[in-house]
């Protein structure tokens, strides 16, 4: 008897408790807790080996200097000062910076390339998982920094969860989303695709009502 | 500038309507056409969130505390990543913009969303916390000096000038 632990919310799969294997459970089966596919599961045993791999290289910090921000990442630094004031009810500074935000965004968007495909998107997604990541936690965790580890751990969850949702759309196509919603969650970007939104986000634990669907685009 | 150190904010969404705070507050600023507390009349009291059954009021301070320190190699590794979000973002706009499929546009929108949530926290870990830190001022400053002609430098200025900066 194994168990399979969902890399995303922790749901655990014990086959002591369940009638089928877990290699024999179909394809598409999902987790019940959180909607992650099946590949998002892995047996709890190999839990000790990550511990393993986390002696990723030790070089030092490439010098970054203070580059210059692209007009993406101003509006993206722009905005979360906007939903900071907003937090804070400071309404017409978080008007102000959603406006900036709206300006920088506007730039970085008059560069139109139509050379992009979804593969494009799964090798950024898979130099995330393999290299940012995994570079930014070894950092936080020898300066301590448990908000950066947050971000991190939120983030890698929510990436794979991408990662996962593209690939079964480039092998399935639109049929991945048959009769289903789609999800955002506003608090942290945990896409969820189905139609029994959790309860709670299964990556950051929001309660669902700021879970909020993505409408079909009307014509 | 405000003198006083604190003032009441209220959840909507917590808020049960039994109206307690309307009876407790002594200068009015609890009874509004928005739902939302009257900053310009609240003295900063807290009588209000004292009598609240549903706890949607809280006491918030003018000024903050300042923001936590962050070592430069976490905000360099950080801004890789914030980096990568933001090039996602914009790939999955170019795939929206050139695609024809309902549904494959749907499931972008969700991309690009999810993406910018993700690069909105990792630039908030990455020393932009607090509107009110010396980060966020010094980021604005230097945008009054922008070569472009389109630049909203009133937005910047008036930002400027109405939020306080909390480090001196």
């Amino acid at each position: 008897m194994k168990k399979y632990v969902c890399k995303i919310c922790g749901y655990i799969y014990d086959e002591a408790n369940e009638k089928v294997k877990f290699d024999d459970l179909p394809d598409d089966w999902k987790c019940p807790l959180c909607g992650a596919p099946k590949s998002m599961f892995q047996l709890l045993e190999e839990e000790s080996e990550n511990i393993k791999e986390k002696n990723i290289e030790n070089n030092p910090v490439v010098e970054e200097d203070m580059r210059e921000m692209t007009y993406g990442e101003l509006s993206a630094l722009c905005s979360n000062l906007s939903r900071g004031c907003e937090k804070q009810y400071l309404s017409r500074e978080s008007e102000l910076f959603k406006k900036l935000s709206d300006y920088y965004d506007k730039k970085s968007k008059e560069k139109n390339e139509d050379n992009y495909n979804i593969d494009a998107l799964i090798d950024k997604i898979n130099n995330d998982l393999e290299t940012n990541y995994k570079k930014a936690r070894e950092i936080s965790e020898k300066e301590k920094d448990r908000g950066a580890l947050r971000i991190i751990t939120w983030g890698e969850k929510v990436t794979l969860i991408l990662k996962s949702l593209l690939t079964s759309y480039q092998s399935k196509g639109e049929d991945s989303f048959k009769d289903k919603k789609i999800y955002v969650c506003d608090i942290c970007g945990f896409i969820y695709v189905g139609n029994e939104v959790p309860s709670i986000c299964p990556i950051c634990k929001v309660p669902s009502f700021k879970i909020l669907e993505i409408g079909k685009e009307v014509r | 500038m405000k003198t006083q150190k604190i003032r009441a904010v209220r959840n909507l969404r917590l808020c049960s309507k039994d109206c307690l705070c309307l009876y407790v507050c002594p200068t009015g600023a609890t009874d509004t056409e928005t739902g939302q507390i009257d900053f310009q009349k609240c003295i900063g009291c807290g009588k209000c969130a004292m009598a609240c059954p549903a706890g949607a009021i809280s006491m918030v301070p003018y000024q903050y505390p300042k923001q936590q320190e962050k070592s430069n190699r976490v905000v360099q590794r950080l801004n890789t990543v914030l980096k990568s979000k933001v090039e996602q973002e914009h790939i999955a706009y170019q795939l929206y913009q050139n695609s024809s499929s309902q549904v494959e546009k749907q499931f972008l929108k969700a991309i690009i969303r999810s993406n910018r949530l993700l690069a909105e926290d990792t630039v908030r870990e990455a020393g932009y916390m607090l509107p009110q830190s010396r980060n966020t001022h010094e980021f604005l400053k230097p945008l009054l000096d922008s070569k472009e002609e389109d630049f909203p430098k009133d937005i910047v200025n008036e930002l400027l000038e109405i939020l306080e900066c909390n480090e001196s």
